[in-house]
């Protein structure tokens, strides 16, 4: 079986966000929900300062902590290594929230709408909150899965597809010819929090 | 989004809620432990405390389930826990408390209510039991810390010290809960003023392991963002008025100079309400260290808002 991961080049992303957004389009997220998000560092004290973003998702750890602390089963691990979420099985006690070392799971009571005072909702959010309820759900964990739907379609990972900077490379990390493997090898890829011991499979490039 | 200084991101998913649920599950397993130890030791002088203790361990405890029912966002779901036992902390817990509870209702159906049945007479029989729920109280009690400490990246809870902070604030309030209904079934002065000051020496005890524990967690690199934010940041104000002043020290030295009547009341009423802030400070000091990568510190500044941010440093979404 496949091994999916990604790989994210730090000197090629800068910070536009299109990842979030693109994320939001696919996945339907209602707001406060961030599977895809950017974080933002600086070094130093200005003028001497350097800014830096990061793009954070789920990790898809080969030994999550979340899959260890859920106390029903409902997060397991596919075939290829993909950490999902059985949302019939969550009883929503949000242990894997506090487990999560990336802070990637997020869990709303309710679907709301993004506009304000209890509008009518318009034909698009009206798909949009069957689309999350029917496969995310509400009350339950909810997290990134890789976007496991649109490549079942066929199509790229919308964070992938959507990256103008070209920043963003997902691919087999058990295939050694892969883009990613190779640009692992060669690039001085790294992992966020390894000491955590997740075995994260998103791995970053450094920013120089 | 100049957030680089908000060095670790507040976890909001677990609140009041939680907090009254590990507050009500260390009340009923201190007041059990309480309660077994007053029978074993005390002799029948001590009837009528150690009836009150573990009388009070059931329904304490199943009040508190009732809140971690509350939090949970598909309680429908919940029986699923019981399925794999053997996955986490909480499916653990879950049946620590239920045979707890078990052993805690057969303990008092049988001895006080509503029948005063085979227990009241069979003095080993009723030991046995009591013994068997005072281990399962114990583990209760000392769950309630494992089931945060488990958790890896909330550094302030990552720590041996927490179960033994629960565990001995869980005595110290169940042996308030004692004296506060001791005082309306008319316990005698003198036990009540005893118990008044074993539990003003628990008392000290627990402001020692809650010194020892903040220290330790202003000393770890990983927690000092959450002591800071329980020490001088948005959650010090329960941490000094509630737990500390009110929680600890007006109890210690009412129970050491009143000892009973309505100062002795007061004292237990005080030192449960900061039980309950005490539970709800670690829980609301909880944060998630930054992620730091490449010479970077990243501070998480999209996630839900601190429902109770410092000032000046509301994460801007």
């Amino acid at each position: 079986m496949a091994r999916y991961g990604m790989v994210i080049d730090l000197k090629r992303c800068y910070g536009c966000y299109s990842c979030v957004m693109a994320c939001k389009l696919a996945n339907h997220t209602p707001p406060g929900v961030l599977w895809s998000r950017v974080l933002r560092g600086e070094m130093g004290v200005y003028p001497n300062s350097v800014r830096q973003a990061l793009p954070v998702l789920c990790n898809q750890c080969e030994e999550p902590d979340c899959m260890k602390v859920c106390p029903t089963g409902a997060t397991y691990q596919t075939d290829d290594k993909i950490v999902r979420i059985d949302k019939n099985k969550c009883i929503g006690c949000k242990y894997c929230m506090m487990a999560c070392p990336y802070g990637a799971r997020y869990s709303v009571r309710e679907w709301k709408s993004y506009f304000p005072d209890g509008l009518p909702l318009s034909e698009y959010e009206e798909y949009s909150k069957q689309a999350w309820e029917a496969k995310s759900g509400v009350g339950v964990s909810t997290k990134c899965d890789f976007c496991i739907d649109r490549r079942a379609e066929g199509k790229e990972v919308a964070c992938v597809q959507s990256c103008p900077a070209k920043a963003r490379v997902f691919g087999d990390l058990d295939d050694p010819e892969s883009e990613i493997s190779y640009l692992i090898k060669t690039k001085r890829g790294f992992v966020l929090r390894p000491e955590m011991g997740t075995e994260p499979k998103v791995y970053y490039l450094p920013p120089r | 989004m100049e957030s680089a200084k908000l060095d670790g991101q507040v976890q909001v998913e677990w609140r009041w809620l939680i907090a009254a649920y590990l507050f009500l599950a260390g009340v009923g397993g201190g007041a059990y432990l309480a309660g077994v130890i007053a029978d074993l030791a005390g002799g029948p002088g001590w009837m009528l405390v150690s009836k009150i203790g573990v009388f009070l361990g059931m329904p304490c405890v199943l009040l508190g389930t009732m809140f971690l029912l509350a939090d949970l966002g598909q309680p429908i779901n919940a029986w699923r826990v019981w399925i794999k036992p053997k996955t986490s902390w909480i499916a653990r817990g879950t049946i620590i408390i239920v045979i707890f509870m078990i052993f805690a209702a057969i303990h008092t159906a049988w001895w006080i209510w509503p029948f005063p049945g085979p227990l009241a007479d069979n003095e080993s029989a009723r030991h046995i039991i009591g013994a068997i729920g005072a281990v399962f109280a114990f583990l209760t009690v000392v769950y309630t810390g494992l089931l945060l400490g488990y958790n890896q990246p909330i550094a302030l809870w990552n720590t041996a010290l927490l179960p033994v902070l629960f565990s001995v604030s869980a005595v110290s309030t169940g042996i308030m809960a004692i004296m506060l209904i001791g005082q309306g079934l008319g316990v005698e002065e003198t036990k009540l003023a005893l118990l008044a000051n074993i539990d003003a020496f628990v008392l000290v005890f627990e402001l020692f392991v809650l010194i020892v524990f903040l220290y330790n967690a202003y000393r770890t690199v990983e927690s000092r963002f959450s002591a800071k934010r329980i020490l001088t940041g948005a959650v010090a104000p329960y941490l000094w008025l509630c737990v500390i002043l009110c929680g600890l020290v007006i109890p210690f030295f009412l129970e050491l100079w009143g000892g009973h009547g309505f100062a002795a009341a007061l004292a237990a009423l005080l030192g449960l309400f900061g039980g309950l802030c005490l539970r709800y400070a670690i829980l609301a000091g909880g944060t998630i260290g930054a992620i730091k990568a490449a010479g970077f510190e990243f501070a998480r500044i999209d996630r839900p808002k601190d429902p109770m941010p410092a000032m000046g440093k509301v994460p801007p979404i």
